[in-house]
């Protein structure tokens, strides 16, 4: 217990990086909202089935999105909820689209914002077509990095358009032709135009950003990884990247693989005992 | 009739002609005014030959008329070498001195008739006479008639200045003309020509009898001016319209059998003519309307013979009452009309307000003054028994003064519409959600199966759920139309109600339908309702079996899954608050069909895994976060304030843990340095104990 990095945090940033307080705080409040109900039947027994259920990720059932958001950890586990609440559609083979997912996610948070969803389709659908279907593996891939690493990803398209825009924050260096006049992911068909931006030069600013923000982000190794295939990329495309790599699933421990997606034993098992 | 019998009695006269120059007139009786009588006339003719001219005619005549041998022909050579001149004997002459036949004999010309300007009778029936003429000398003429001839217009009788009958019929006559100066003409016989108009017989005030059967009239008018006409057949016409026979103040029969009539309309001057008693309408497209003969005798009370029969009391009085509902019928139907306008012109208005709704800011406050009054429908029905809402549904307990209240002062507003029709009640706009508060009787209650809402936000819908439940409990049947239905959550909340059999949810207006998952999603919510049609179709087993595959898990989760005080918190919310509802403080969020209500006790069946999956609209789950942050305010404050307090003492442990090491060789030292000394030790040690005391 006394290991020594925990005493090297001082106290505050201890329990803020493990996010202790947040739950601490949440659990009180729940305390004080349903204190009839609870005092009932004890609070310590209240204390332990809370800190239970955020251990197992089901604490997140039916929140509030602000609390949803507010943790890693939360994030995660609503991530996983998803998934097991749904994988059923998904192996029925519906194609939905946008909003029905949205609609999907908001039957586990119904004040879930539509932005994130958008974003989350637009991964996939690599900015085309926004009313197009999606699969249901495709979809929960790419929410899932667009929900967990959300900051960072606003950070990552900032630092896109500047590198796009030839400015470079870390060195100088010649812009790319006219890739300064395209704000989105330049069409394909544009052989003549240098699409997105060089790989490396990209890394190099991830890698700092990286550094300089304490949020999640993916492991910077992971990243290099996902870069290293690829000469230039655009933004889209490093994030479809991103949601495909299987390393950066399993380090976000969310998800199983693609190919497990469909299976649950566990849940498969509870139903049958019903 | 005249002319009829006059018909027949020419027909008998049939055939007593020997070799055609012998007139036979067979004595008749004619009633009335001319009775002539008629014997049997022998009339020869004397066979010789005159000059050329005259052989010539003998030739004509003998080609013309079937001669045969024996005949005396006189024939005098005459200025107008074509027509023959009759001469009769003088015998003849004196026994018949005012009349003369000459039916069948042939003619194609009128023969010039010599020395009888005395002549009262002249009938030349059943011939070839194309023109009429030579008799303007016969000027004593009173009857004439030229029945089955090939006359083509009529001319000639100018002169004929007595003359009161004249019989026309069954030739080729196009127009009545030349009449002018037979003005003591009593009986007009024009049937069976090619006439097409009424006119020029203005001036005969005399006529009586007018027959202008079997011609090619298709209306009638210019009547005016046959003061004394009493009857006038216009059998067998072509007749669309008939005018100004309330002119004719002595008509009393009108004939108007096989002609083109087929509304009263067109004929509605016959109401007003007085003297009409005797009608016939048969073979006319009206005589086969229902209302026939209800409506002729009701326009017409003076009628004694409709189509040759009499017309009873009996028929009388059923034609009025007939007459009297059928104007209640149109009344009413004009009412129902009204109001159907009425309705359509406040669901346009609806569907506007709507519409300005959904595209800009959504604000449901209008300060529209609402006359709080709805447009009942009138099921015109009402005979079979129908519900019947009107105003005030109850005042009026019974059906039949449905109709009679429904004529109060009704006012529509223009914000809302509420109907019962029936079995359905149909709800437009916002403002209609209020009329579930009125005292509905518990008769139209019951009966209605079906609830539409159109025009109104779901969310505002679902507070109103539970008023819904309560005072039409028999509503089974659920239609939504542009009602802003946009998330599978919102079916949530038609758990609450008890039953439901059938959902219809128009995609106009609700973009959930174009979700590939809602009816599967509807089916597993809503499963304790085990419903019979979504849309319209049916659900299938597997329906049923695809909704739980999909959605079981959720279930599943939301059940047993959640930590036991969510599932007591949600439960217990919604406990409190349908608790709070009954006690008439505003129905908020809709709750859940709870196990321990009674109201659920029947539906046991419930799943009750999805008891927590409940619906509240954003407006209210807005309100609950605000409610909650001041509590989160608190409770950071209360972390932070205990946080604190276990820094302190960790800081403080830290330190002790820090400093104790040092703390403790020196209170190990000072120790060791007390006890150094045994002697100086044991003294302080008394010294102390004595201090004490």
């Amino acid at each position: 217990m006394l290991s020594p990095e925990r005493l090297a945090l001082p106290d505050y940033e201890y329990l803020a990086q493990r996010h202790v307080l947040t739950y601490m705080e949440d659990a009180v409040c729940q305390l004080l909202e349903n204190k009839e109900d609870i005092s009932q039947y004890g609070i310590a027994r209240f204390f332990t089935e809370y800190f239970n259920s955020v251990c197992q990720g089901t604490h997140i059932l039916f929140r509030e999105f602000s609390f949803i958001q507010a943790t890693p950890h939360n994030r995660a586990s609503f991530l996983r909820a998803f998934w097991r609440c749904f994988r059923t559609v998904g192996k029925n083979g519906d194609l939905l689209t946008m909003r029905e997912y949205h609609c999907l996610l908001q039957l586990l948070c119904p004040d879930f914002p539509l932005e994130l969803t958008q974003k989350a389709a637009r991964i996939v659908l690599m900015d085309d077509a926004m009313d197009c279907l999606m699969s249901f593996s495709d979809f929960l891939f790419a929410f899932q990095i667009q929900f967990y690493y959300s900051e960072f990803l606003e950070s990552v398209a900032a630092i896109y358009q500047d590198l796009l825009a030839g400015k470079n924050p870390n060195t100088v260096i010649v812009p790319t032709s006219s890739s300064g006049q395209h704000r989105q992911r330049p069409t394909l068909g544009e052989a003549s135009m240098l699409e997105g931006v060089e790989a490396s030069l990209f890394y190099q600013c991830l890698e700092n950003l990286c550094d300089r923000h304490k949020y999640s982000c993916p492991p910077p190794a992971l990243v290099k990884e996902v870069l290293s295939n690829v000469q230039r990329l655009t933004f889209y495309g490093f994030l479809v990247a991103l949601s495909k790599h299987h390393g950066i699933n399993q380090a976000l421990g969310a998800l199983p693989d693609k190919g497990d997606l469909m299976h649950d034993p566990a849940m498969d098992e509870e139903l049958e005992r019903l | 009739m005249i002319p009829g019998k006059y018909r027949s009695v020419s027909g008998r006269a049939a055939n007593n002609v020997n070799c055609g120059l012998h007139l036979v007139i067979q004595t008749s009786s004619l009633p009335e005014k001319s009775k002539v009588r008629f014997k049997q006339v022998e009339f020869k003719l004397n066979k010789e030959t005159p000059s050329f001219p005259g052989r010539l005619l003998q030739h004509d005549l003998e080609r013309n008329y079937s001669s045969r041998q024996g005949d005396h022909i006189n024939l005098a050579s005459s200025s107008m070498p074509s027509f023959p001149i009759l001469q009769r004997s003088s015998e003849e002459k004196i026994l018949y001195s005012d009349r003369l036949t000459l039916e069948r004999q042939k003619l194609t010309v009128c023969p010039i008739i010599d020395g009888e300007e005395h002549l009262r009778l002249l009938n030349f029936q059943h011939n070839f006479i194309t023109r009429i003429q030579n008799i303007s000398n016969l000027q004593r003429l009173i009857f004439l008639d030229l029945y089955d001839n090939q006359i083509e217009e009529i001319s000639g009788l100018s002169t004929l200045r007595s003359l009161r009958v004249l019989l026309l019929g069954k030739n080729r006559i196009k127009k009545i003309s030349n009449l002018e100066n037979l003005k003591s003409l009593d009986v007009l016989d024009l049937h069976g020509n090619q006439i097409t108009r009424i006119e020029n017989v203005s001036h005969l005030c005399d006529l009586r009898v007018l027959n202008l059967a079997r011609n090619l009239l298709s209306h009638v008018d210019n009547l005016n001016g046959l003061d004394s006409l009493t009857e006038l057949n216009l059998r067998h016409n072509q007749i669309t319209f008939v005018r100004d026979v309330d002119n004719l103040p002595s008509l009393q029969r009108l004939f108007l059998s096989f002609n083109n009539i087929s509304t009263f309309e067109s004929v509605c001057c016959l109401a007003d003519s007085s003297s009409l008693s005797d009608i016939t309408f048969d073979g006319n497209p009206i005589a086969q309307e229902s209302w026939y003969k209800h409506t002729i005798l009701q326009n017409m009370m003076q009628l004694r013979q409709l189509d040759m029969k009499r017309v009873t009391e009996e028929e009388r009085r059923m034609a009025s009452v007939v007459a009297k509902k059928e104007e209640e019928k149109k009344r009413e139907s004009h009412k129902q009309s009204l109001l159907k306008e009425k309705k359509r012109l406040t669901i346009n208005n609806v569907a506007r307000k709507w519409d300005l709704q959904q595209h800009r800011t959504p604000n449901i406050a209008t300060n529209q003054d609402t006359k709080v009054s709805d447009s009942p429908s009138q099921d015109p029905s009402q005979l079979h028994g129908s519900a019947v809402v009107s105003a005030f549904p109850e005042e009026t307990g019974s059906l039949d003064s449905g109709l009679t209240s429904a004529l109060q002062g009704l006012s529509v507003t223009d914000t809302h519409l509420v109907e019962v029709d029936g079995d359905t009640l149909s709800l437009y706009g916002s403002g209609a959600l209020e009329s579930l508060d009125r005292n509905w009787s518990v008769q139209t209650a019951g009966m209605v199966t079906t609830v539409s809402f159109t025009f109104i936000e779901f969310d505002e819908i679902v507070q109103v759920l539970p008023k819904l439940k309560m005072k039409f409990p028999n509503s089974l049947h659920l239609k939504f139309k542009e009602t802003n239905l946009v998330m599978l959550q919102q079916f949530n909340a038609l758990a609450q109600l008890r039953r439901v059999d059938q959902l219809t949810i128009d995609p106009q207006g609700n973009p959930v339908v174009n979700f590939t998952l809602w009816k599967y999603y509807v089916l597993f919510r809503l499963s304790h309702f085990s419903m019979q049609k979504i849309n319209g179709t049916e659900v299938t087993q597997n329906d049923m079996i695809m909704a739980e595959r999909l959605f079981g898990i959720l279930a599943h989760v939301a059940s047993s899954e959640l930590p036991q005080y969510r599932l007591i918190s949600i439960l217990g919310d919604a406990r409190k608050k349908q608790f709070r509802y009954l006690l008439e403080t505003k129905g908020k969020k809709p709750g859940l069909v709870n196990e321990e209500n009674n109201d659920s006790k029947r539906l046991v069946g419930e799943n009750t895994n999805r008891a927590t999956l409940n619906y509240t609209t954003r407006d209210f789950y807005n309100e609950r976060l605000e409610e909650i942050k001041e509590k989160k305010k608190f409770c950071k404050m209360y972390m932070e304030d205990l946080v604190k307090e276990a820094t302190d003492i960790n800081m403080k442990n830290e330190a002790l843990q820090k400093l104790w090491p040092q703390m403790f060789i020196e209170l190990v030292r000072d120790a060791v340095i007390e006890i150094r000394n045994k002697n100086s030790y044991m003294k302080l040690c008394l010294q102390q104990i004595t201090d004490q005391k």
